[in-house]
C-alpha cells in the first residue's frame, strides 16, 4: 500500500480506496479477515484512529462488516452491488464531462455526438 | 468505548495557579498526547495520574474495576517515565534492572537486556545513571518500563531528550506496544513535539492555565478545524471569525472553525485539512497570555 502525505487526499481516505480495489477486484476474497486496526497502523506507520476511520467508511460503504474483538472481514460482493458501485464510477466521470462540456460552452447535442462519436471509434478498434 | 482513567472534579491549588478539570477520561486502546504551554499545568496532571502527587482534591479511577492508584495490582498494570530522578543518580544499569525485579512482578531480565541493546543503551552494567546523557536516561527508563507486561504507560515528555532518529523508533515502539494486546493497552503521553509524535497520536487533549481547552479524537478535530489562507486586503475582516490568525504583507492564514467557514464567502480564502500541529498552535494561541 502506498500512501502519500501531501496529495491533498486525507489518509485514511487513501486507505479505504486502495481496500475497497482490492475488495472489488476480487484480490480480497469474501470472509477474509482485513489486517488488524493496531497491526496495519503500525505497517503504515499512521495513528490507530486513522485506520480506524478507514474501516468504518468501508463499513459504511458495506464492503465489510465489524465483529466486535475480531475485527473487520470481506463481505460477500453480490453482483447487484458491484453493478451498483461500477454504475457510480461511470456516472462521475460522465458528471465530470457534462461539466467540462458546458465551460466549453457545448450544447447537449454535442455532447452527445462526441459520447457517441467516441464509442463508434472504441468499437472499430 | 472504554476508558483506561476516569478522573472526575481534579483540583490542584498552588500560588498563582489552579489545575481545574472537571472530568478526564483516557480511552483505552489508543495513544493520547497532552499538550500545552510551559506552565499550563501538564506535569502536575501527569504528577496525578502516575500517582507522584497524592494531595489533590478529586477523584482518579483506573481501568474497569475503577479502582484507586493505592491498588497495588493497579500500579503493576501501570509503566510511568518521566524527567525526574525516578532511578537515583548513583544506581548502575544493572542496579536499575534489580530495583525493576524487586518491584515489579511482570517485569522480564530478558526483555530489559534486549531492549538496552536494541536502544543502544551503554552496554557496561556498572555504568552509572549519573553519567549517562538525558537521552540515554529516557531510553533506559523507556526499557523499564517495556520489559514490563503492562496495560498502561503514561510517558513525560519522552520525546523531548530524544533525538530525531530515536524520537522515530518511540513512536514505533508506542505502536508496537499497541498492537501487541490489540485494543487492551493504552499510552498517555505529554509532549511539545507534536509534529513528530503526530502520527502517532490518536487522541488529543490541549490545556491552557490549568485547564483542558480542546480535546478530541485527532480524525474528528481534523473535520472541526480548517487551514484558511487569504489576501491581506480581506485580513482585517476574517480577523474576527478565526481561532486564531497570523498576517503579514503578503496575506493571512488561520484555523477556523468548519461550521464557521461560510461566513468567509466573498472573501476569496483558500481552504486546507490542517495537521494536528497547526490545530494546537491555534487553539493554544487563542488561550494564551503570550503576546503575538
Amino acid at each position: 500500500m502506498v500512501l502519500l502525505q501531501n496529495s491533498g487526499v486525507p489518509i485514511y481516505q487513501q486507505i479505504a480506496d486502495q481496500l475497497k480495489e482490492e475488495i472489488l477486484s476480487g484480490k480480497r476474497k469474501e470472509g477474509e479477515y482485513l489486517p488488524s486496526i493496531r497491526g496495519l497502523a503500525r505497517d503504515l506507520k499512521i495513528s490507530v484512529i486513522t485506520t480506524m476511520k478507514a474501516y468504518e467508511l468501508l463499513a459504511e460503504e458495506g464492503l465489510v462488516t465489524a465483529v466486535q474483538g475480531k475485527g473487520f472481514y470481506v463481505n460477500a460482493q453480490d453482483s447487484e452491488m458491484l453493478r451498483e458501485q461500477h454504475l457510480r464510477r461511470v456516472e462521475d466521470a460522465l458528471g465530470e464531462a457534462i461539466r467540462a462540456a458546458r465551460i466549453a460552452g457545448l450544447s447537449n447535442q454535442e455532447l452527445t455526438e462526441t459520447l457517441q462519436a467516441l464509442l463508434d471509434v472504441q468499437k472499430t478498434e | 468505548m472504554e476508558y483506561v482513567i476516569n478522573g472526575t472534579d481534579l483540583r490542584k491549588r498552588f500560588k498563582g495557579f489552579t489545575l481545574d478539570i472537571p472530568r478526564l477520561q483516557i480511552p483505552q486502546g489508543f495513544a493520547t498526547a497532552l499538550i500545552g504551554e510551559n506552565g499550563a499545568g501538564k506535569t502536575t496532571l501527569m504528577n496525578l495520574l502516575a500517582g507522584i502527587r497524592l494531595d489533590y482534591q478529586g477523584k482518579i479511577q483506573y481501568f474497569r474495576e475503577n479502582a484507586g492508584i493505592d491498588d497495588e495490582g493497579v500500579r503493576e498494570r501501570i509503566g510511568y517515565t518521566g524527567p525526574g530522578n525516578y532511578y537515583l543518580p548513583h544506581w548502575t544499569v544493572n542496579q536499575v534492572k534489580e530495583v525493576n525485579e524487586l518491584l515489579f512482578q511482570r517485569f522480564d531480565p530478558a526483555v530489559f537486556k534486549r531492549l538496552c541493546r536494541e536502544l543502544a543503551i551503554p552496554a557496561d552494567p556498572g555504568k552509572e545513571v549519573k553519567t549517562l546523557s538525558d537521552g540515554n536516561r529516557t531510553k533506559l527508563m523507556l526499557a523499564g518500563v517495556l520489559a514490563r507486561d503492562t496495560e498502561l504507560l503514561i510517558l513525560e515528555e519522552p520525546a523531548s531528550p530524544l533525538d530525531p532518529l530515536m524520537r522515530d523508533k518511540l513512536c514505533e515502539m508506542i505502536r508496537e506496544y499497541l498492537v501487541s494486546r490489540e485494543g487492551l493497552r493504552t499510552v498517555f503521553f505529554s509532549t511539545h513535539n507534536v509534529a513528530d509524535m503526530e502520527n502517532v497520536t490518536d487522541y488529543a487533549i490541549i490545556m491552557e492555565q490549568g485547564c483542558i481547552v480542546e480535546q478530541g479524537f485527532v480524525e474528528d478535530l481534523k473535520e472541526k478545524y480548517v487551514l484558511v489562507k487569504g489576501e491581506e486586503q480581506f485580513a482585517r475582516q476574517a480577523g474576527p471569525l478565526l481561532v486564531s490568525q497570523t498576517r503579514s504583507r503578503m496575506g493571512f492564514e488561520g484555523i477556523c472553525l468548519a461550521e464557521r467557514l461560510d461566513r468567509l464567502a466573498g472573501m476569496q480564502v483558500a481552504v486546507e485539512a490542517p495537521t494536528l500541529s497547526q490545530i494546537c498552535v491555534a487553539v493554544m494561541k487563542a488561550h494564551s497570555r503570550l503576546q503575538f
